[in-house]
């Protein structure tokens, strides 16, 4: 079915999950727009260093795990991180191929759902290590809680729908919360991610420490 | 609800001072607060980049809890969440004890090195929250005694020593005295209040007060590069303990001192001593504190020595030090300020032995002393522990002297050594500079 098929035929349930995810594309770009218009810092200090590959260093060269101890120090979790992150980016992609019914060829859906297997599991993983961990515990507050579960549970949606048409409508109410929740939670860091990576390559830039 | 003095009973703290207090997340007009406020995953995994975590394994004194800290309070008075549901993200109102907490972890547990900000899965940068949450606490009047009686005797005296200007100038004679010896020239000097010269040079207070000896390194080696200097009598306090109080205002009144008496003195260039906090307080901070740009060249000594090296006015003999050297990198003058190479550049050029500290450079391990621990005796205790980390990196090094371009550091280190018996010689760089400096006299 082509998108303007799938626009004509939208069911109630459908309907929900796209008027949330304009409501959350709006916040998200009401976040944006507000980082934008405050601007970068006003810095007096003539710079030691450039700007642009320093940005361009936060957000490559200073990802890599060997560079970075919250990684290599914790590659299972790192990698476990990794793996959760390309699931939801890949759920979402997902998202827009199940409401407009385009069939996969077997090897990518199975590919795909094989992916999609293991990065619930590390989502999963990921919600164990929160809860049972002290240190960690102590740190998290419901929302961190919540916003694992309410993503786990979306990409187990996705894998699920993909097999099982009949879930679509609780697939795309929970979609729906999902889009409403991200921008008053934790997980609007999908934006401010790339916002503090590039103040980071912002300051260590001037100052001439990046890239090193 | 209020008491008869207008504070509040439940939490007594005034109204005016949470006003003034949550103030600085108002936001200062660009994005860079707003994003680390809001950026945090709660990962924990930073707890390992931090000494005070890695020292004592206390999962209070993580990166993330000091962080979460701050943003807590913030999301209650600037988010939807934290408004309407504040149990949701613990968002917590600005009261005594979250206050307390305050100075306890951003105070007393945080030298404001940076490391965990180059380590965070995400890219906040952590330590520059940590300064909001001390400009805060500033706000409030909740900046510990022991590290604002080191400000105020700055404000007040011109030095954080309170060092009367007699006993200075008797000092720098005494070290005049001791340059003549060392050059064998009679007319060597140290120059005070000398208008027109090339170099205004300053000092950390703790030379004069504790280790007068290296002014005399310094004078030695401005003496051999045939430099036109002066240092002041009026303002020579390179340091700002104001920056890591988090009072802007008199963070800006310290640093406007070193201004006006550069233009008093009609002096080329300023250059900074070794002091990582002061480098970066003045070089990299003050022209947003008084909010224009430098009419001036400013370097640190560390630079000023390796361009004496390099334009060949100092040379520096490889036979004088044969035992193994190691470095400590100040958090403030190399992660935070981008003086890395200078500093390998003077040692490599004597040091026949020199072995880098593992983790080093701008990955190094802070010392512990930074970030106005060392005037803060109440945490004398947990920085001393905090030590521990640095103790380790110098004993693995296998070094015999540790070089450090900063008096903050060489003090905590002078200490370190000494609590967990390393017996190793610590030394500025002036100081071993000075030590394999071939003479010449400029006075034949
Ligand atoms: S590593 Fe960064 S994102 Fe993770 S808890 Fe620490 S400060 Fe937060
Ligand atoms: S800035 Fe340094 S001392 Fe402070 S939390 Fe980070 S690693 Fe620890």
């Amino acid at each position: 079915m082509a998108v303007s098929d799938a626009f004509a035929n939208m069911t109630w349930y459908e309907w929900i999950a796209m008027f949330a995810l304009g409501i959350c594309l709006g916040a998200l770009l009401f976040h944006f727009s507000r980082l934008i218009r405050l601007g970068r810092p006003k810095d007096r200090a003539p710079a030691a260093g450039r700007v642009a590959p320093a940005v361009i260093y936060a957000m490559t060269g200073a990802m890599n795990p060997a560079k970075k101890e919250t990684a290599y120090l914790h590659l299972p979790t790192y990698v476990a991180g990794i793996l959760y992150h390309l699931g939801t980016f890949l759920s979402i992609l997902l998202f827009f191929l199940i409401w407009t019914h385009l069939p996969l060829p077997l090897y990518l859906l199975l590919f795909l759902s094989g992916f999609l297997v293991v990065s619930a599991g590390c989502g999963i993983g990921i919600l164990c290590k929160r809860s049972f961990r002290s240190e960690l515990r102590a740190l998290s507050n419901p929302d961190d809680y919540l916003s694992n579960i309410l993503v786990t549970l979306f990409q187990t949606g996705t894998l699920l729908t993909l097999y099982l048409p009949g879930l679509r409508p609780v697939y795309f109410l929970l979609a729906a919360i999902l889009f409403l929740y991200i921008p008053i939670s934790k997980l609007r860091h999908v934006l401010y991610f790339f916002a503090a990576r590039y103040h980071l390559g912002l300051f260590f830039g001037r100052r001439g420490v990046w890239p090193p | 609800m209020t008491n008869d003095e207008g504070r509040m009973t439940k939490d007594q703290l005034t109204r005016e001072q949470i006003w003034k207090g949550l103030e600085p997340l108002r936001g200062n007009g660009d994005s860079k607060l707003l994003t680390h406020l809001n950026s945090c995953v709660h990962c924990g995994l930073c707890a390992e980049s931090c000494l005070f975590y890695m020292a004592t394994r206390d999962p209070h004194l993580t990166p993330a809890r000091k962080v979460d800290l701050i943003s807590s309070i913030y999301k209650r008075y600037h988010t939807f969440t934290g408004k309407y549901l504040p149990a949701l993200v613990h968002a917590r109102d600005l009261d005594e004890a979250s206050a307390r907490e305050m100075v306890d972890l951003l105070f007393g547990a945080c030298t404001l090195c940076g490391r965990c900000t180059m380590h965070c899965s995400i890219g906040v940068d952590i330590s520059y929250l940590v300064a909001v949450g001390r400009n805060m606490l500033s706000n409030m009047g909740m900046v510990p005694a022991t590290l604002q009686s080191t400000v105020q005797a700055a404000v007040e005296t011109g030095n954080n020593m309170a060092i009367p200007t007699g006993e200075f100038v008797e000092t720098l004679k005494w070290m005049e005295e001791e340059v003549v010896d060392e050059v064998g020239d009679p007319a060597a000097r140290i120059p005070v209040d000398e208008p027109g010269k090339q170099i205004l040079y300053t000092l950390n207070p703790r030379e004069p007060k504790f280790f007068p000896l290296s002014i005399a390194a310094m004078a030695k080696i401005f003496y051999v590069a045939g430099e036109s200097w002066t240092l002041s009598t009026r303002m020579y306090d390179v340091t700002n303990y104001a920056y890591f109080s988090g009072n802007n205002g008199e963070a800006a009144l310290i640093a406007n001192r070193l201004w006006n008496e550069m233009n008093h003195l009609q002096a080329g260039s300023l250059v900074l001593a070794e002091c990582g906090h002061g480098t970066r307080a003045f070089r990299w901070e003050s022209p947003n504190y008084l909010e224009r740009g430098f009419p001036f060249p400013v370097m640190s000594s560390v630079e000023c020595i390796a361009a004496y090296i390099r334009e060949g006015k100092i040379q520096l003999d490889p036979e004088k030090i044969k035992t193994k050297v190691t470095m400590h990198d100040p958090c403030n003058l190399v992660r935070c300020g981008g003086i890395i190479r200078e500093q390998r550049y003077i040692l490599h050029q004597f040091i026949r032995d020199f072995v880098e500290m593992t983790p080093g450079g701008t990955d190094n391990h802070c010392c512990g002393g930074g970030g106005g621990m060392l005037s803060m005796s109440e945490y004398n205790e947990r920085r001393m522990k905090a030590g521990e980390i640095k103790a380790e990196q110098i004993r693995i090094s296998g070094a015999e002297i540790v070089v450090t371009p900063c008096h903050n550091c060489v003090d905590q280190l002078i200490q370190v050594n000494a609590t967990f018996k390393l017996g190793v010689q610590i030394k500025t760089m002036a100081e071993i500079v000075a030590d394999a400096l071939i003479i010449r006299n400029q006075n034949p």
